[in-house]
């Protein structure tokens, strides 16, 4: 069983994060700069929200006075849902389907150690589907001939 | 190995799309409304962009007092990558890997006909590798007696 932190080692990317006030502005430019759709929005240790290129598309027109001045805590995510790094890589992808959502923070023992994207999950999921049916092929290959 | 307009087909070739003068904030209203990641942008008629939620996230930074009043088409990608019904599901996948995009419209002969997104292909490949799998485990099955 492949966990969380198993594809966490694999990929080994830091987690970047926002504070409750980053603006918009500042958050959209880090996002631009790593190449990544989301932030954790973090104050210490404590995670409080996560704030991604959906949520901006999304959550912009319910801001009446909206600017990218306004800070990231108007338009994230929270509570967030999040995962341990214990968990399995079935139980990710599980979460990500019934709530409809594309990243998911990993904390362990209260800190936070990574994230994890549809696109880890996916990634993950095709090599599973490869490596089984190279498995079922070699054991077909290797049985003598029927008959 | 599948084929565009087979998928298009399965999947129906309903593609959301607006003229290049509408506002952004439009735009976004018509995206969330439609549950949709981008819009095909036309302009009279003819394809003329793409606006995606990377394109608003990445480029509403780079307009100084950007508003949502803003047309799309300062925002939008302007040359898009598109295949056609002939194309294969893994010419999409890496037109979509390489490029580093998300959707690709369905040009046949110049007209919109539909839109692929990676989740559609992704989606695809699953099931083929599902029905593999599924293949090779009744033909050991069979073997096994």
């Amino acid at each position: 069983m492949t966990t969380v932190n198993d594809v966490l080692i694999e990929k080994g990317t830091p987690v970047f994060t926002a504070t409750l006030q980053t603006s918009l502005k500042d958050a959209l430019q880090l996002m631009a700069e790593k190449g990544v759709g989301a932030l954790v929005v973090t104050s210490g240790d404590t995670i409080l929200g996560i704030f991604s290129e959906r949520d901006f598309a999304r959550k912009t027109l319910t801001q009446p006075n909206f600017s990218l001045e306004l800070p990231v805590e108007t338009l994230m995510t929270a509570p967030v849902i999040y995962l341990r790094a214990s968990q399995s890589m079935e139980e990710c992808m599980t979460i990500m389907t019934e709530k409809h959502i594309r990243h998911l923070p990993v904390v362990e023992e209260e800190k936070l150690i990574g994230l994890i994207s549809i696109r880890d999950v996916i990634d993950w999921l095709m090599a599973e589907k490869k490596l089984e049916i190279r498995e079922l092929e070699r054991f077909v290959e290797s049985r003598p001939e029927a008959d | 190995m599948k084929l565009v307009d087979e998928l298009i087909e399965d999947k129906g070739g309903w593609v959301c799309t607006a003229d290049c003068q509408i506002s952004v904030g439009n735009a976004l209203r018509l995206m969330a409304h439609a549950n949709i990641g981008a819009l095909v942008i036309l302009n009279a008629g003819y394809l003329a962009g793409i606006f995606s939620e990377r394109d608003y996230a990445r480029k509403a930074i780079s307009i100084p007092d950007f508003m949502l009043d803003t047309p799309v088409s300062e925002l939008m990608t302007r040359r898009v990558y598109y295949v056609t019904p002939a194309d294969s599901l893994d010419d999409c996948m890496s037109l979509l890997t390489n490029r580093n995009i998300r959707h690709l419209p369905v040009l046949d002969e110049g007209i919109l006909v539909g839109i692929i997104s990676v989740g559609d292909i992704v989606k695809q490949s699953l099931n083929d590798m599902e029905s593999r799998i599924k293949d090779l485990e009744e033909y050991l099955w069979i073997h096994m007696i």
